[in-house]
């Protein structure tokens, strides 16, 4: 019978894995997320995770809508078993006769629109990424895997005005096919980490 | 029942907040005051200029963005249209700042295909008189280079039935925008009517034999003198093998001129289109020709559309001096000249003098046509003809019957098919 790892209840297996399985997230030890925790919900931010750039910053500085999908993944192991996710999406455009300003929306039922220069409109969508934290025992370790893309200009119709079940749908079939080489995906990994250990912020309410 | 109207009220939200492009697109705010399209050598400014480029559907779309607030999302499908009617290898779009504050210019970019094949058919008509007509071709387009080859089965347009195939290589941009350089390559086998041949035994001074094939060879360049007027200038070099082998092969080379000039007018909700074009072929002996004879020709079409309305009037005339092949000769009573009447009943050899007005009307795809005409040889009477006919015509695919206007039996003639 193996023994447990020290401190957690996490196979050696599981640790090799995790190993393994590190190298495949582009990002570096540096490019990885903080996280606060605000009693119900887990918040991140990544100051230099930069996604208003290259061909998307093309597109919206030609006066185009670019779609992000974003999707925080709480895992209770390292990366291997999602316990749960939360997706969510941001619709992007640039104010052509601005001031080098951006117009950031999270279409939900009731939408949240700011415009911000390009790091606040991204730190903006960051912080808007959140996930419930429920169930998660104060003292266990967890992960968390952010990914975020483009949606393709063809898909954009399918993405823009939805907000029921379709669009569930198509998150699910979104997050399940390879990026295109025209649509660039920005991963950032974090933990193991514990809630005890996170610094408290204030709460904002609950969050599936 | 109070969770079902919740549930409504629920639904109704959702679908009321659900956001369409035009909320989330910061500059949707903005008024669109151009749209500028551009290709390889060519822009268009939409709000002050016009273009044949694309189809008076598409142009009339784009025209209809200026003045409104911006709609990024229609921008996508107006690219993809233009796409698809230019065959371009990708269209993209832009919006930039306008000249006046709060205003956009959205500009189009066309690239056209570094390569690009298709399949054409030309014509593809049947007459209850001659029979089926059809010419097919296949091209590829490497740039501003473009061949094609196709092949011809033809009843309708002569005196002759050929078949055969047609080549043709074009360099749309010789050295400069306004010259372009085309070689045509056409071999055909002949089939004749017993009227024809009927009536060359009785009037052999008129044109040439019959022949059993005939090759043609024509290089030309076209010059734009000033948009919309351009000049081709070329020569045509033909061959005719005689139904007698023994008697070998005729030839008929002339230098070949003609002057094109199209202009569009249109506000916005009519459309005028004014063609013109004359033409000289000349053969003489210098060039090594059997024949020797000049033909002129000139006609003027005019065309007046609104919205479902169209009206056409369409005027051609031509003269022949001198002897002429018979694939020279005029002729009448086909598909396009004297619908209604029988060619080989009027004309079975042509003729070399010919006028001929044709009105049409169409009312979507409802169309009615009056042509009045008369073919002839120098030194004779002059015979005036009509016919009316009544059909259906969508893009280029016409159902039509015409009658001669003669008194006596009067015979309809049925056509239907593809034609240009």
């Amino acid at each position: 019978m193996s023994e447990p790892s020290r401190g957690s209840q996490i196979s050696r297996r599981s640790w090799l894995l995790a190993g393994l399985a590190t190298p495949l997230f582009r990002a570096r030890a540096a490019d990885s997320l903080a996280v606060n925790f605000d009693g119900d919900n887990l918040h991140i931010s990544s100051p230099d995770l930069h996604f208003l750039t290259g061909k998307p910053l093309s597109r919206l500085k030609d006066g185009g809508t670019v779609v992000y999908f974003g999707r925080l993944t709480l895992f209770r192991d390292p990366f291997l078993t999602p316990f749960r996710r939360t997706d969510t999406r941001f619709v992007v455009s640039y104010d052509i006769w601005g001031e080098d300003k951006f117009s950031v929306t999270m279409p939900e039922a009731t939408p949240r629109t700011a415009l911000l220069p390009a790091p606040a409109a991204e730190a903006w969508c960051i912080e808007n990424l959140a996930i419930n934290a429920s169930g998660l025992p104060p003292d266990r370790p967890f992960w968390l895997l952010l990914d975020l893309r483009t949606v393709p200009r063809k898909d954009l119709s399918q993405v823009l005005g939805d907000s029921g079940i379709n669009i569930k749908n198509f998150f699910i079939e979104f997050f399940s096919r390879q990026p295109g080489t025209d649509d660039p995906q920005w991963t950032r990994p974090a933990g193991p980490l514990r809630l005890a250990d996170l610094v408290r912020t204030p709460g904002r309410g609950k969050i599936g | 029942m109070r969770y079902a109207w919740l549930g409504c009220l629920l639904l109704c939200r959702s679908l009321v907040a659900a956001p369409q492009d035009a909320d989330v697109n910061v500059n949707t705010r903005y008024t669109v005051e151009s749209v500028i399209l551009s290709g390889k050598g060519w822009t268009t400014n939409l709000r002050s200029e016009t273009t044949d480029k694309i189809s008076l559907g598409l142009r009339h779309e784009l025209v209809a963005l200026i003045g409104q607030k911006l709609n990024p999302a229609g921008l996508d499908s107006l690219a993809a249209n233009l796409k698809k009617e230019l065959s371009a290898r990708e269209v993209t779009h832009r919006v930039v700042r306008g000249e006046s504050p709060e205003e956009v210019r959205v500009e189009f970019e066309i690239k056209p295909a570094k390569v690009s094949a298709d399949l054409n058919l030309d014509q593809f008509v049947y007459d209850s008189k001659q029979g089926w007509s059809g010419s097919g071709a296949a091209g590829l387009t490497v740039g501003q280079h473009s061949f094609s080859l196709g092949l011809v089965s033809d009843g309708d347009w002569l005196d002759e039935r050929y078949a055969g195939f047609r080549a043709r290589y074009e360099d749309k941009r010789l050295l400069s925008d306004r010259l372009s350089f085309r070689f045509q390559v056409e071999s055909y086998h002949d089939q004749w009517n017993t009227s024809t041949i009927a009536a060359l035994v009785a009037h052999p001074e008129l044109t040439s034999e019959a022949y059993r094939a005939r090759q043609n060879f024509q290089p030309s360049i076209t010059i734009t003198l000033a948009k919309p007027l351009t000049l081709e200038v070329g020569a045509r070099v033909e061959r005719f093998e005689n139904e007698d082998t023994a008697a070998g092969t005729v030839a008929s080379d002339a230098l070949i001129t003609t002057l094109r000039y199209h202009r569009r007018l249109e506000d916005s909700d009519s459309q005028q289109d004014l063609d013109a074009d004359c033409s000289l072929h000349a053969a003489t002996r210098a060039l090594g020709s059997d024949f020797v004879y000049s033909m002129r020709t000139a006609g003027i079409r005019y065309q007046f559309r609104h919205g479902k309305h169209v009206v056409t009037d369409n005027a051609w005339t031509g003269m022949i001096l001198g002897r002429a092949p018979l694939s020279d000769r005029f002729v009448m009573g086909n598909t396009y000249y004297l619908r209604g009447w029988n060619k080989y009943e009027i004309d079975p050899l042509g003729g070399n003098r010919a006028v001929h007005n044709s009105v049409e009307y169409r009312y979507g795809p409802l169309q009615v046509f009056y042509d009045a005409g008369a073919i002839w040889d120098a030194g004779q009477q002059a015979t005036p003809r009509q016919s009316l006919g009544f059909g259906l015509r969508e893009s280029a695919f016409s159902l039509a019957v015409a009658f001669p206007v003669r008194s006596g039996h009067v015979e309809p003639i049925f056509m239907m098919g593809i034609l240009p």
